[in-house]
C-alpha cells in the first residue's frame, strides 16, 4: 500500500533555527569563535584599564567615598579599600582571561556561561534605560553593553555553537 | 520522513542556542538604535559613529533578523533557487550536470574557467584590496551559496579584462544520492551560474557585494557555450520550461530574468 506524500507547510517550524549541530571534530575553528574569544578578551583589557585607572586617581576617588558616606574620614581604611577592590577586580579579569582562551579552544560550558553572563548584564542594562531612563553613553556604559552585545552575537551564532559543540554526538 | 526511525530533535543546550541566538538578534538592534542617537549626538564625530551603525546593522543585526525570519518562511525543499548564507533566496539554479565532480573540473579548466580560492581572511582581504586597487585576482573566492542545506561543493570562475569587480562564475553542488528533478529526470550535480556586474551595496542586508547581471540566461548559455566547444563530446539536452520564465530578485536584491530552460551538460564521456 502507497502512502499518500504528506503536504508541507507553506511555512517552515521556528524550531529549526535550533537544529541539532553536527558531530564533526575535525571542523575548522570558525571566524565568529575566534571573534567571540577576542571580544572577551577585550572585555578583560578593559577591566585592566579601570583597574589601572582606579589606583592613579585613588585620592580623588577616596574623597568621593568620603563625600557619598557619613562615616567621616576613611583613611584609616584606605589600604584595605583598594586591596579589596583590586582583587575582586582583578578576579573578573583573571575569569575573563580564562574564559576567553576556553572559548577559542572551543569548549561549551565556557561558551554557555558567557552566553548566560552577557544577557543578564544586557538585561539590566535595558531595564535601567526603559524604566529608570538612564543615559547610555558612549564614555560610559554604552562601551560595555556594545561589547556585551557583539559577544552575544558572536557567540550565538551558528558557526560558534557548532563549534563548541562539535564533538556531542546526537 | 516517517521511516527514518525517531530521534530526539533537541535537547536543553540546543534549546539554550535558540534563546540566545534569537535574543542577541533582539539585543543588536536596541544596540543599533542607541549607537544611531549616540551618533546624532556626536556633531562631527557622528559621521565616524554613522558608519559604526551602517556596519552593525549590515553586518550583524539584518543578517540575524533574516535569519530567523528566513527559517521560517523560506522553503527548506528544492525550489530552484539556492539560499545565502543569511537564508535569503540567491542566485537561480540554471544548470544540471551528469557525470563526476572530477570530469566536471577537467572540462571547466581545459575551457578556460578557474576555480575560486575558499573563502579565508587572506583571501577576502585580497579581493577588497584588488577591487580597491583595479588588480587582477584570477582566483578569487566566490560567497557561499546554499542548496540542499550545504554550501557549494566547488565554484569556477573567468575574470572579465582583469577587472576584479566583473566577472563570470557558477557555484556547483551534488545532488544527493538517488535524488530527482521535479519531473523526475536524474541528474549528479546543480550549478548557479551567473554574472557579476559590479560591486554594489545589497538591497536586503546593506552589505557591500557584487551585483549580477539581471538576464541569467546569457550567462548559463555562456557557459554550455565554452564547455562544448572545449570538449565536442560533451553532450546537452534541454529541459524546456523547467523553471517557467519568472521575474525575481536574489539575495543582494537584483532582478533576474530567464526564460527557464535547464540544460542537461552530460561530461561522463570527458576523458580523464
Amino acid at each position: 500500500m502507497s502512502e499518500t506524500p504528506h503536504k508541507r507547510a507553506a511555512f517552515e517550524a521556528p524550531a529549526r533555527l535550533a537544529q541539532p549541530t553536527p558531530y564533526d571534530p575535525g571542523m575548522p575553528r570558525p571566524g565568529a569563535t575566534v571573534a567571540g574569544a577576542l571580544l572577551v578578551l577585550l572585555r578583560a583589557i578593559g577591566g585592566i584599564v579601570v583597574l589601572v585607572s582606579l589606583v592613579l586617581d585613588w585620592p580623588e576617588v577616596l574623597a568621593t567615598l568620603e563625600g557619598a558616606s557619613d562615616a567621616g574620614s576613611l583613611a584609616a581604611e584606605s589600604g584595605v579599600l583598594l586591596t579589596v577592590a583590586l582583587v575582586s577586580g582583578g578576579f573578573f579579569v583573571v575569569v575573563d582571561l580564562v574564559l576567553a582562551l576556553f572559548i577559542y579552544l572551543g569548549r561549551n560550558w565556557a561558551r554557555v556561561l558567557v552566553l548566560i553572563v552577557s544577557t543578564i548584564s544586557i538585561v539590566s542594562a535595558f531595564v535601567s534605560w526603559w524604566a529608570q531612563g538612564q543615559q547610555l553613553t558612549l564614555d560610559g556604559s554604552l562601551t560595555t553593553l556594545a561589547l556585551d552585545i557583539l559577544v552575544l552575537l558572536a557567540l550565538s551564532s551558528r558557526a560558534a555553537a557548532a563549534y563548541a559543540r562539535r564533538t556531542e554526538r546526537r | 520522513m516517517s521511516t527514518r526511525p525517531h530521534r530526539r530533535a533537541y535537547s536543553i543546550g540546543i534549546a539554550f542556542d535558540w534563546f540566545f541566538f534569537v535574543f542577541a538578534g533582539v539585543a543588536a538592534v536596541w544596540l543599533a538604535v542607541l549607537s544611531a542617537e549616540e551618533s546624532l549626538r556626536l556633531g562631527w564625530w557622528g559621521i565616524a559613529g554613522g558608519i559604526v551603525f551602517w556596519a552593525l546593522l549590515a553586518y550583524l543585526v539584518l543578517p540575524r533578523l533574516h535569519r530567523i525570519l528566513t527559517t521560517i518562511y523560506v522553503p527548506d525543499y528544492f525550489i530552484g533557487r539556492t539560499r545565502t548564507s543569511d537564508g535569503l533566496l540567491g542566485d537561480p539554479v540554471n544548470l544540471a550536470l551528469r557525470g563526476d565532480g572530477d570530469a566536471i573540473e577537467r572540462a571547466l579548466t581545459a575551457a578556460g574557467w578557474t576555480k575560486a580560492d575558499p573563502v579565508t581572511l587572506r583571501s577576502s582581504w585580497r579581493i577588497v584590496a584588488s577591487t580597491l586597487t583595479r588588480r587582477s585576482y584570477g582566483e578569487a573566492p566566490v560567497s557561499p551559496l546554499f542548496l540542499f542545506g550545504r554550501q557549494q561543493d566547488f565554484a569556477y570562475q573567468q575574470e572579465v579584462d582583469g577587472n576584479p569587480a566583473q566577472r563570470h562564475h557558477v557555484r556547483f553542488w551534488r545532488c544527493p544520492d538517488g535524488w530527482l528533478l521535479p519531473g523526475g529526470a536524474r541528474v549528479d550535480w546543480l550549478a548557479a551560474g551567473t554574472f557579476d556586474t559590479s560591486v554594489g551595496l545589497s538591497l536586503f542586508t546593506l552589505q557591500i557585494t557584487h551585483r549580477i547581471d539581471a538576464d541569467t540566461d546569457i550567462e548559463r548559455d555562456h557557459i554550455v557555450a565554452t564547455l562544448t566547444r572545449a570538449h565536442p563530446e560533451i553532450r546537452v539536452d534541454v529541459l524546456a520550461d523547467f523553471s517557467t520564465g519568472y521575474h525575481s530578485r536574489n539575495g543582494g536584491g537584483d532582478t533576474i530574468r530567464t526564460d527557464g530552460n535547464l540544460p542537461i551538460i552530460d561530461v561522463t564521456r570527458v576523458a580523464a
